[in-house]
């Protein structure tokens, strides 16, 4: 049984893996352009975003928590971030400055949640409000227009003539993220802690620590996720990252995420957000119209969980009739050493 | 037996006070903003502010039904724009009566209830995670509807009937918004259905314990699903009424409106894991704000 859902686990972003390949390659038969190289990067560069939100997300969730603050926190990161810039500050100042805003959302909501007592999911619902409705105090309600040119052009830097800058940047996160998840010791209280709380406090794990240490990062990501936005899109206004929460964990779910937590991993994460950012641009290019995103990424949610959801229950199902035959043999044996007839079933 | 008397009596004094609580902040809040600007205080402007925010509380109703058994439903507001979109759609591009539109437009809500209950309680999928899905699937196909229309997606479709406007425009005794007529009829009928009712035991018990539930010999899978049927119903009462107060349907018309929800339901005593909630909280919570 643990052998059969340590492999569940394992292959959860396998699966994903293999449905965004299949995803790509069927695009790709219908339209062979889309699986040019440039395209491929180009879908990659425009997830970058929802790839970094989901990373943060994905450390609440595994934790058993819930964040969905992470897209006002989103607005304000950038909107700091880039008036700084605007007004003359180094990129140095400004992305600590939102770095640190980032953080402490993630301390408040995760100080609320574990030493108040007050369900994830409400305490981080009202620091979305206070946190959007700072957005508009702190810009007035206008846009951060007119960012210097060389700002915006980091989002157009390439390494090596194709490898987009914060496309390397977030993957070398992810890579590192996953390893620390999966390899040190302390990486693996995350996931502890969302699988069995109790069970985590009793072998010494500091679990309210860990919870909001799990908040913290995703502050900092969703603050990480203001600057590239701040870059890329080149102006902020004050509705900048609107929606982005429930896309966030949406792309976490589509990665093999699961919100009861505990399981899923980061790696699930960054190719559930390619697969949900993609959506659009794989429908161009197969001569859809790309108002049909949203639809076909609810129904894509709907498959994926549904199918997770009755394979679960079939292995669960399974494990069980095996335990029971199990169980049958032995009592069968015992009563045949006493030289008795069986008379179980 | 004994003890578990004592339990609801100190349940219903808890309920009690944070509705006494909630009147007493809305009473606060009317003689805070009443003595700041004068013009407040006049019963039609306190009635007719209502209008702004009736789908938040239409729809915080019955989702406190649905947060009662345990689940949670964040797709009422994709189906506020869907509704509105089917209406327009049916009403212009169909030249149905707009009676008849409106009634499918209900019949549009309770299906997008009944597919997200069937999927939480039968196929076992958490809520949250259903609804999820339900908000991207719901607003996505007011969008793609939208674009069926001829009229283009940003101008809307409008030029309703008269009579159609009267839903939300209409007055009773030239004082009383229709609207907050419809909503004072949902919240009796609410009230009714999960305090004074058998179904409304049930969902109470489903939330406490569904596995006893189970074992008492109720199909708590059912009850649990019909609260989303009523919950898809109510946002679709929603998108009806908006649609007449905004005179014009649009695929957006609902966005937004999902979290104020929760934090209606929630700010209304609802236990985010089920099992105790009441309509009056609800209402009332819903009304503060606004």
């Amino acid at each position: 049984m643990n052998k059969l859902a340590k492999a569940m686990t394992e292959t959860r972003e396998l699966f994903t893996i293999a449905f965004l390949v299949v995803l790509f390659l069927g695009t790709g038969l219908v339209n062979p352009s889309f699986l040019s190289i440039d395209n491929i990067l180009l879908c990659l560069n425009g997830s970058v975003i929802y790839i970094l939100l989901a990373i943060g997300v994905s450390f609440v969730i595994i934790a058993g928590d819930i964040d969905v603050s992470v897209g006002a926190t989103l607005g304000l990161t950038a909107a700091v971030c880039a008036s700084m810039i605007r007004d003359g500050s180094s990129l140095f100042t400004a992305s600590v400055t939102a770095l640190t805003i980032g953080a402490a959302i993630g301390l408040v909501n995760g100080l609320g949640v574990t030493k108040l007592h007050i369900p994830a999911i409400i305490m981080t619902l009202g620091v979305n409000g206070v946190v959007r409705g700072s957005i508009y105090v702190y810009t007035e309600g206008k846009w951060v227009e007119n960012l210097p040119a060389v700002f915006k052009s980091y989002g157009q830097i390439t390494l090596a003539g194709f490898v987009n800058l914060f496309l390397l940047i977030t993957v070398l996160i992810v890579a590192g993220i996953h390893l620390y998840l999966n390899r040190a010791n302390k990486g693996k209280y995350f996931a502890a802690i969302g699988d069995n709380v109790g069970g985590a406090t009793l072998i010494g794990i500091p679990v309210d620590r860990t919870r909001i240490i799990a908040f913290v990062l995703c502050g900092i990501f969703a603050a990480l996720a203001g600057i590239v936005f701040a870059s890329k899109v080149g102006f902020v206004t004050p509705t900048a990252g609107n929606g982005y929460e429930m896309k966030a964990i949406a792309a976490c779910v589509l990665g093999g995420v699961s919100l009861t937590g505990g399981v899923g991993s980061v790696v699930g994460a960054m190719f559930g957000a390619v697969i949900m950012s993609s959506i659009s641009r794989i429908l161009v290019f197969l001569q859809f119209s790309s108002n049909w995103d949203n639809t076909i990424t609810g129904i894509l949610l709907i498959i994926i969980v549904v199918a997770d959801a009755l394979i679960q229950k079939f292995f669960k199902e399974k494990a069980r009739r095996e335990r029971l035959a199990a169980r049958d043999l032995k009592i069968e044996t015992v009563f045949k050493e006493a030289g008795g007839e069986c008379k179980c079933e | 037996m004994r003890m578990s008397v004592i339990n609801q009596i100190d349940w219903k004094k808890y309920l009690l006070r944070w509705e006494m609580a909630l009147i007493l902040i809305l009473i606060l809040e009317i003689i805070v903003f009443g003595s700041l600007n004068q013009r407040f205080l006049k019963v039609p402007v306190l009635l007719g502010s209502i209008n702004d925010y009736i789908s938040i509380c239409i729809i915080a109703l019955f989702g406190t039904i649905v947060m009662i058994t345990g689940g949670i439903d964040i797709s009422g507001g994709a189906i506020v724009g869907l509704t509105s979109m089917v209406l327009g759609l049916l009403w212009q591009d169909a030249g149905l009566n707009i009676w008849i539109a409106v009634v499918l437009c209900l019949i549009t809500g309770i299906l997008c209830g009944a597919l997200n209950g069937f999927l939480v309680s039968y196929v076992g999928v958490q809520a949250m995670v259903v609804t999820l899905a339900g908000l991207f699937l719901y607003s996505g196909l007011a969008v793609v509807l939208s674009t069926l229309s001829v009229s283009s997606a940003y101008e809307g479709i409008g030029g309703f009937p008269k009579e159609f406007i009267q839903i939300a425009g209409g007055r009773l005794f030239g004082v009383v918004p229709n609207p907050f007529l419809i909503f004072l009829i949902l919240v009796v009928i609410a009230y009714v259905l999960l305090h004074k009712s058998r179904y409304g035991r049930y969902v109470f018990l489903v939330g406490v314990n569904p596995n006893a539930a189970s074992f008492s010999g109720i199909n708590y899978k059912l009850v649990a699903m019909f609260t989303y049927v009523l919950s898809g119903l109510s946002a679709s009462i929603a998108g009806v009424v908006l649609t007449s107060y905004l005179g014009s349907c649009r695929a957006d018309l609902g966005n937004g409106l999902t979290m104020p929800v929760v934090t209606a339901v929630v700010l209304g005593g609802t236990a985010i894991t089920g099992g105790r909630g009441s309509i009056l909280g609800t209402a009332l919570a819903a009304i503060v704000p606004s």
